[in-house]
């Protein structure tokens, strides 16, 4: 279990810091890199260096103590999701499909995962409805689902201010 | 035009380009369009617009993404900033708007505590003196368009902290 002064307590509390302050930008879902990036240049020089296994095992902590976080495997890396939105397994795989390009359609997934139209639409419109996707009328073709949380451009932000005020509990 | 204007990060993620359909998401949506034009405008300086420049300028057309917001969105987007005070219609078709990236109460505020604290209450300025003056060339209203500048004298003569006057060459102002 954890103790106060524990290594992974401390790296827990800035996971849960980094996840609040970009909750508002991709609904509560963010990538191992972009956590592992936001989280280092949270520590400054001095603190003790930490890896993505560091990482892991901290969310795996906060995930005993029942704080609603999981990690969802997808094309060699992890997404992690801090807000509980309800994900199960056709979200998820859906989730992984996305994470090639940072979108997905109802193309790709009748292509990749054969499913039915309606069952491709459905889980696209959940992941709308959980602030996990947003749409795009304006692609080539057909409607595309962008995740925020795969937005690589992402990676290079800054947490703003405001994000950081969001931040304090 | 092209001066170092940090867009953010939406301004690159295509779906920014059409209305969300999720409420939540869309508040978000409309809150970063809001920010975005208030930025652009005060960097560019720019004070009014038509509805017809807004949709081919870089704001809301982002050539390389291949994106531009339409034309009933950017309606939306004008309406949150009519709502929030930084926008207004020039005319009645709405097709030309003042954007003031700061409301006109907010510069009114900035200019009274100029007056207070320069002790010249009581004192007769043209709008000419107030925005160009030598003696207001460090604040931050100097250089202010004169549409916002006769917006932000008048909520201050709703306030009763002046008037708004008329002077040899055009208007003034009097200060209480």
């Amino acid at each position: 279990m954890l103790g106060v002064g524990d290594f992974y307590y401390e790296l827990g509390v800035q996971i849960i810091e980094v996840c609040l302050a970009l909750k508002h930008r991709n609904g509560g879902l963010i990538t191992l890199e972009e956590l592992h990036q936001q989280v280092l240049k949270g520590r400054g020089k001095f603190a003790q260096d930490v890896s993505q296994d560091d990482l892991i095992r901290a969310i795996k902590k906060l995930k005993a103590l029942g704080t609603g976080f999981s990690i969802i495997p997808v094309g060699g890396t992890y997404l992690i999701q801090s807000v509980p939105a309800e994900l199960n397994m056709d979200h998820t795989v859906v989730l992984q499909l996305a994470e090639k390009s940072g979108y997905v359609t109802v193309s790709d997934i009748k292509a990749t995962l054969k499913w039915e139209t309606e069952r491709a639409r459905q889980v696209l419109e959940h992941l709308l409805k959980e602030g996990l996707a947003w749409l795009d009328l304006q692609a080539p073709g057909e409607a595309h689902y962008w995740l925020p949380a795969l937005f690589t451009d992402l990676y290079s932000q800054e947490i703003t201010a405001d994000e950081a005020r969001e931040a304090l509990p | 035009m092209a001066m170092s204007f940090e867009w953010p990060w939406q301004y690159r993620f295509p779906p920014f380009f059409t209305l969300q359909p999720n409420m939540d998401t869309r508040q978000k949506q409309l809150a970063a369009w809001c920010s975005l034009v208030l930025s652009f405008c005060r960097l560019h300086k720019q004070s009014s617009m038509t509805v017809m420049e807004a949709q081919e300028s870089p704001l809301f057309n982002n050539v390389k993404l291949q994106r531009k917001l339409p034309v009933e969105s950017i309606q939306i987007v004008l309406e949150e900033l009519r709502k929030k005070g930084n926008l207004e219609w020039l005319d009645k078709n709405k097709s030309s708007f003042l954007i003031m990236w700061r409301r006109p109460e907010e510069w009114g505020k900035l200019i009274y505590q100029w007056v207070s604290r320069s002790g010249q209450n009581n004192s007769v300025f043209t709008l000419y003196e107030l925005t160009c003056g030598e003696d207001t060339e460090d604040e931050e209203f100097h250089g202010l368009d004169e549409a916002t500048l006769l917006r932000a004298l008048q909520a201050l003569q709703q306030e009763h902290k002046a008037e708004i006057i008329t002077v040899s060459d055009g208007r003034g102002v009097k200060f209480f």
